[in-house]
């Protein structure tokens, strides 16, 4: 398998919610409902402060806990590419099932909206552009270029292999498909 | 339908609506003359052909209107530009950035307010070259927390007394660049003399700008010699701190450093200024470029008002205080009333000593009442009109209290070519994407049908949007091809090297004099000492005012007010799309220290309020702003309750609607009060 995965230079990244508007955008997704989202890390006492922004959407694990949880196996994880993706469809609804897929992912990926019986709904990563052989839409908006996307080895190649971030942490038994380049915290 | 402003509007034909337009547009113009229709412009929705242009057009051919002078924006910097440089084009290419060895960003957050497309890149590829990046901000902004290695917070509106510190410094201990001075400028002395103390026995040193900036002695010391050391440096001053009262001076001081230190005209180096850098923006209605420099005895003066002329103003003298020796300016030195004075022009008229009384507003591209100060006395003013007709796509605020609100369409919905706001080598052609939604038409065509009904026999606007923009693009020899633009949809200008301003003044000084009266670069500057007017000194002085951190009223109202802009939106536009809403909720910035002062929690509901308003939105308590100062986003779309309490957080309900000598607008020197809402309950506002 070709595992594709994700890259974050959190140096670079200026809180632009770019990458999440365009993906809402891309994909025609509703309010309050984020297939990429932005934490913002605020830390320290005036004026010694520290703000930083983390970008995630589904890390498309190697180990995805989500898939093991799903009482209808609507999550999948594509054999060529190691894609995770979700049949909405079959999905029974955050209510019905107490969104287990949520709670098992933590990173707080799955989606299901405000609404009561909201189907879940994550990062597809872009897979009709990908087809096309297209970049997906965040990293091509990000006007920084802190983002990349592709396969994990060449993006290992290119950017080396930390995998933390300030906001992030690795779980050594889902192995999520990301690297970063973290913006330490250097408050004295 | 109803009183002005309930809102309660009636759906009437395009036909039916142009002809009450138009028929109150002559009524009035036949009572009143024309400088009682006043045009109110705006940068919305606009490119080359639509937005405010062709109405300005069609009205010039109708006797004119009433226009102001003053950008909200940028008046201050643009005079402070002038008066020092004699003109805007004092900008680098951002990737010159890159030879710079320091980059001051002083109340300039462009991770922001973008500055151009590439800013924040050209930024962060410098800082990782090792380019130290410094900013100087009342905010810990992203551009200070992501794009900076350091933050240094001051007290706003203190920025001039920081910089004529720093010159202090510099001066004192000798590391002016005198050759570079001695050169290229003239009026050094008298400056040297105020920031040593020599005319007014107050030596300008690091400790006196601690009291005022809350920025230590050491740190501006350090500061100072980091920047005069480090050559070349660049000093980017941005606007924020020069809409202030007398935010001349801040950027005069801004520039006056970037020159003391001889950091003009080369690779690495930022003149401050107003900042534009390449630029083929010659005046639209010109159609020809507007060349900088002193006006010239044979400069050629038309004898009647062109089509660009607005024959209200022509002929008539400049201003008194305006800079009109020179040319290349953005206001036309004839035009009365300033921008931040037009409620009181139109509440007080003739009477008042204003030059003419107003009975009708014209508004185009501007959701004019929300982003100009002083709302609650915007509100009366506007109200107080016998007619207004507003072009907008969204009931705004603006359009509220208009009689005729015509939909007009987006970029998206026609043909236009748009140009770097600021300035870089490109031009985009906008491609008309879809046909007009609904019955909404663009300025062009309705301008055209108006024009008959206004008995405008013949018309520029009466050819066809293609011709006209190639028309209007002709005098653009950078556009080497109009067809592979379209194409495109952009063009970009092949130029041997990044533009640095003044490079050839610094070359070639004997072919090259700067553009202003004297040729030099002026620290003093004479024109302004014509003016005899201590509020604006000839050079650049530390200046309080009335509703300063030191003033009186700071006793009752204690915080600093500032209003920039945020990054979900831009100015107004945009606050109405749900998705950008839930970036950032809006909410009034407000440091710890001062919010447990006043029982403030985080998520609190508090009213913000001063003698010219209140409003109601939640606090976000936060170390990222200085003490002292709160910060209410500006472009929030004004909301009132029965009471006029202003629950949409509208920054402008609370600034004030005075300019300074040279036109700077005060929008980040307002004091204000908060406290906790009478029932803080969020439930309230939603």
């Amino acid at each position: 398998m070709n595992q594709m995965g994700f890259y974050f230079d959190q140096t670079r990244c200026i809180g632009c919610y770019t990458c999440s508007v365009a993906c809402k955008d891309w994909h025609n997704i509703p309010e309050k409902v984020n297939w990429r989202q932005i934490k913002v890390l605020e830390d320290g006492k005036f004026p010694n402060l520290y703000l930083a922004y983390l970008s995630s959407s589904c890390y498309h694990c190697k180990e995805p806990p989500c898939i093991k949880v799903c009482p209808v196996g609507a999550i999948k994880k594509r054999e060529k590419d190691g894609i995770v993706i979700v049949e909405s469809s079959k999905c029974l609804g955050n209510e019905e099932c107490d969104s287990k897929c949520l709670k098992a992912c933590p990173y707080d990926i799955p989606q299901f909206g405000p609404e009561r019986g909201g189907k879940m709904q994550k990062c597809d990563f872009c897979l009709e552009r990908l087809e096309k052989g297209q970049q997906t839409i965040c990293v091509e908006a990000c006007p920084m270029f802190a983002l990349d996307a592709g396969p994990l080895d060449e993006l290992k190649d290119k950017y080396g292999d930390v995998v933390e971030a300030e906001g992030f942490k690795y779980f050594e038994k889902f192995k999520p498909s990301i690297l970063h380049k973290p913006k330490l915290k250097n408050l004295d | 339908m109803g009183n002005r402003g309930e809102g309660i509007f009636e759906r009437i034909s395009w036909d039916e609506a142009l002809n009450e337009v138009a028929n109150k547009i002559k009524e009035i113009k036949q009572k009143h003359g024309n400088s009682a229709i006043l045009l109110v412009p705006g940068g919305g929705n606009q490119g080359m052909l639509h937005g405010i242009i062709p109405h300005a057009l069609m009205l010039h051919q109708i006797g004119g209107y009433t226009r102001m002078w003053g950008a909200p924006s940028y008046e201050g910097a643009l005079f402070a530009s002038m008066a020092t440089y004699g003109t805007m084009m004092t900008g680098n290419a951002r990737e010159d950035l890159l030879n710079s060895k320091l980059i001051i960003m002083w109340g300039w957050n462009p991770a922001n307010t973008i500055w151009d497309p590439g800013t924040s890149l050209w930024l962060a590829k410098a800082r990782e070259q090792g380019i130290k990046i410094v900013s100087i901000d009342p905010i810990f902004t992203d551009s200070a927390a992501v794009l900076a290695d350091e933050w240094i917070p001051i007290r706003p509106g203190t920025d001039t007394a920081a910089l004529i510190a720093i010159s202090y410094v510099i001066i004192s201990e000798n590391l002016h660049d005198m050759d570079f001075i001695k050169n290229y400028t003239i009026g050094f002395e008298k400056f040297r003399d105020y920031v040593l103390g020599l005319e007014d026995d107050q030596p300008k040193t690091p400790e006196w700008a601690e009291e005022i900036t809350m920025i230590s002695a050491e740190t501006i010391r350090n500061l100072a010699r980091e920047y005069a050391i480090n050559k070349p440096a660049a000093l980017i001053a941005g606007w924020g701190p020069a809409r202030t009262a007398f935010g001349e001076q801040y950027s005069r001081a801004a520039n006056v450093l970037c020159t003391i230190t001889g950091n003009i005209g080369i690779n690495g180096g930022y003149a401050a200024g107003f900042m534009r850098s390449y630029y083929s923006r010659e005046r639209i209605l010109t159609g020809s470029k507007k060349k900088s420099g002193p006006f010239k005895p044979d400069d050629e003066t038309p004898k009647r008002p062109r089509l660009q002329d607005n024959p209200v103003d022509f002929g008539a003298a400049p201003r008194e205080e305006s800079l009109y020796k020179l040319k290349g300016g953005t206001n036309p030195a004839n035009t009365r009333i300033h921008y931040n004075d037009y409620y009181n022009a139109i509440l007080k008229g003739c009477k008042g000593g204003y030059p003419t009384d107003i009975k009708m507003a014209y508004i185009a591209g501007t959701n004019r009442l929300n982003q100009f100060p002083n709302v609650n006395k915007g509100v009366k003013a506007l109200k107080s009109l016998d007619f207004i007709v507003i072009y907008e796509q969204f009931m705004t605020p603006t359009a509220q209290l208009a009689d005729i609100v015509l939909p007009v369409n987006t970029f998206m919905e026609r043909n236009d070519v748009a140009v770097p706001w600021l300035g870089a080598p490109y031009y985009i052609y906008l491609n008309k994407a879809i046909d007009s939604l609904y019955e909404s038409k663009s300025d062009l065509e309705i301008c055209k049908e108006l024009s008959k009904k206004l008995d405008i026999e013949q018309s520029l606007l009466d050819l066809p949007e293609e011709q006209i923009l190639k028309l209007f693009t002709a005098p653009r020899k950078d556009i080497k091809s109009y067809n592979k633009m379209k194409r495109d949809g952009y063009f970009k200008v092949k130029v041997d090297e990044p533009f640095i301003a003044f490079k050839d003044q610094i070359e070639d000084f004997e072919k090259n004099p700067f553009p202003t009266l004297s040729g030099k670069i002026e620290i003093y500057c004479e024109h302004i000492a014509e003016k005899n007017n201590p509020l604006m000194p000839p050079i650049p002085k530390y200046l309080t005012h009335d509703e300063h951190y030191d003033s009186p009223i700071a006793k009752k109202y204690s915080l600093q007010l500032l209003t920039p802009h945020n990054k979900r939106r831009t100015h107004s536009s945009l606050h109405n799309i749900p998705w950008l809403e839930e970036i950032e909720p809006h909410a009034v910035w407000i440091n710890p220290v001062d919010a447990s002062k006043r029982n403030i929690n985080n998520g609190d509901l508090v009213d913000i309020f001063n003698d010219r308003g209140r409003m109601r939105i939640p606090a976000k308590v936060t170390e990222r702003i200085i003490p002292g100062a709160v910060c209410v986003y500006q472009g929030a779309w004004y909301n009132p309750d029965k009471d006029g309490v202003d629950l949409g957080g509208c920054a402008n309900i609370l600034t004030k609607d005075v300019y300074s000598p040279g036109g700077a607008f005060p929008l980040n020197s307002s004091l204000v009060e908060i406290e906790l809402s009478p029932n803080n309950k969020l439930e309230e506002i939603q």
